[in-house]
């Protein structure tokens, strides 16, 4: 925490005060996310398969909130690292406090080939912002194996692959139907 | 008021440092104090959930506990910045309008990735307390002097408290801090904050609790023995401690006067005294006498899942009257700096 500062006005009255404040947390990976982890420094996706409806949950999160059945090891699925993109958002950047970006830039969500495992927020690479679309098949850009990270994975980043995948390539094959994709919720 | 009983209710062990998520270690706890109350997921009416984000250093994190209650198909629900037990008396309100039958309430709080002496001093007047860094530890001891001030507690009474709860928690499942204990040893360690030593201090306390509360025909079909809630009442004071006297606990005298306390003897106590002192003030603001057995599970001293303690206190009185007999119990959750704001909850077996 930073003392608070005080802008004195002519008569001496403090007429604003600036408070500064921090706060910091440190949540160990819990024992699923941890080996989410792990896998992803081998290149591998992984989550965990419902036992009772069939959802497939990327980064496992131990249960199946539709059906509140919880789930273990023995539901692990290992997932495709290739996809359709089912959602995006153009964002263009405004230059506050923090935002590197400067020029508008995607963010997508990539459904995995092979169920319903979907990865939200992910960067698209070597395609414009105006040609991304829903439906565009997508493969992922894995970081040569020894420059991977997991620093940035914690219990709550669902989805989440930074610092192992540094984006989704378009791969040129045709596109799947959109209408497949809108309107429908993802998990 | 129509009579509401409690009729499950689950805790998880309070941990230290839980290994698991918020909603990870929320699962289990729900799921028991569903299939305990003996009724489907489906019956449940209404849900109500306490927790504090900034516990969790998230902002919506209590969206996510709602993965371990199952929200699909939507469900009717709702959430305090506050205890469970707060959640609980939500619940009790809407259960009045007598449309549902069922409702769940449950608190869960992971206070092992922050620090408390940095976040709760948010909590306070911003102007004048915050930046000075009055943290719960700081602001109890100013509480602890002020009574040993005026002559209503001594240390040594602090340090039985503290042995006491210990003691207590040793058949306690759910307890982190446990065990026999000396008062003359302890009252030779060093002072944390003065005049408060590690004893008087709770522990810092992953965990979460839940009860099912349902309306009187509901609870006589499903349950052998529910426990009804008499009465429950929540008064609270000036934000600003200096315009309290740290001594007494008005809010709590009065919340136990409106929950109908003296309308029959008290058998068990479960109190939210998260600081040694602050049980004798509790006492004393609800006049409870020598024969009532304060605290059997060990209370906050044991175990203090923030969030979650409050609730667990409901359901350690219900525990009392149904699993060993009590006939009339009494909980008390608190919330804010110095027992601010308190909630009492009388409950009777039959």
């Amino acid at each position: 925490m930073t003392p608070a500062a005080t802008e004195p006005d002519d008569d001496n009255s403090v007429k604003m005060m600036d408070y500064f404040m921090q706060l910091e947390y440190r949540e160990p990976l819990c024992p699923v996310v941890r080996r989410y982890a792990d896998q992803l420094l081998e290149g591998r996706l992984i989550g965990h398969q419902c036992p009772s409806c069939g959802l497939v949950y990327l980064p496992p999160r131990g249960y199946c909130p539709i059906c509140v059945v919880e789930t273990t090891d023995a539901d692990e699925t290992v997932l495709s690292d290739r996809g359709t993109v089912t959602n995006y958002t153009v964002v263009t950047p405004v230059q506050y406090y923090g935002q590197h970006e400067t020029e508008p830039f995607v963010r997508a969500s990539v459904t995995l080939d092979g169920g319903n495992a979907t990865m939200n927020l992910q960067d698209l690479v070597d395609v414009p912002v105006d040609e991304v679309r829903v439906g565009m098949r997508v493969a992922a850009v894995w970081k040569p194996k020894g420059e991977r990270s997991v620093a940035d994975i914690s219990n709550r980043s669902w989805g989440s692959a930074e610092g192992c995948i540094d984006g989704w390539r378009p791969t040129g094959e045709p596109d799947a139907p959109a209408e497949q994709f809108l309107g429908k919720a993802t998990f | 008021m129509d009579d509401i009983a409690i009729i499950g209710y689950a805790q998880s062990p309070s941990q230290r440092r839980a290994e698991l998520t918020e909603p990870q270690f929320l699962f289990p706890v729900i799921s028991e104090a569903i299939e305990r109350a003996n009724v489907e997921r489906r019956d449940i009416g209404f849900t109500c959930a306490g927790s504090c984000d900034y516990l969790s250093g998230q902002t919506f994190a209590f969206v996510m506990n709602l993965e371990a209650v199952g929200a699909w198909p939507p469900i009717s629900e709702s959430h305090v910045e506050m205890d469970g037990a707060w959640a609980l008396y939500e619940a009790w309100v809407r259960l009045q309008h007598g449309d549902i039958d069922v409702a769940l309430a449950f608190g869960s709080g992971k206070s092992s990735p922050g620090d408390p002496s940095e976040i709760y001093p948010l909590q306070l007047d911003p102007y004048t307390l915050t930046p000075l860094g009055a943290d719960p530890v700081s602001m109890a001891a100013l509480q602890a002097r002020a009574m040993l001030d005026k002559g209503t507690i001594t240390e040594q009474e602090m340090a039985e408290i503290a042995v006491r709860s210990r003691t207590n928690a040793a058949n306690n499942p759910y307890a982190q801090v446990r065990g026999s204990g000396d008062v003359d040893t302890l009252l030779r360690e060093p002072y944390v904050t003065a005049p408060l030593r590690r004893h008087d201090l709770p522990p810092i306390s992953d965990g979460a609790s839940a009860v099912v509360l349902a309306t009187a025909d509901k609870a006589r079909a499903v349950c052998e023995r529910p426990v009804w809630i008499r009465g429950i009442d929540h008064r609270i004071e000036p934000h600003q401690p200096g315009m309290r006297d740290l001594t007494e606990s008005i809010s709590t005298r009065q919340a136990g006067r409106h929950a109908g306390i003296d309308h029959g003897p008290v058998e068990v106590a479960e109190l939210s005294a998260t600081f040694s002192h602050q049980e004798k003030l509790l006492r004393e603001a609800l006049g409870l006498g020598d024969e009532v057995q304060v605290n059997p599970s060990g209370g906050a001293l044991a175990a203090n899942p923030v969030m979650a303690v409050g609730l667990a206190r409901i359901a350690e009185a219900a525990r009392a009257i149904s699993e060993r007999g009590v006939s009339r119990a009494l909980a008390h959750a608190t919330s804010g700096q110095c027992l601010q704001q308190n909630l009492v909850c009388v409950l009777e077996g039959a």
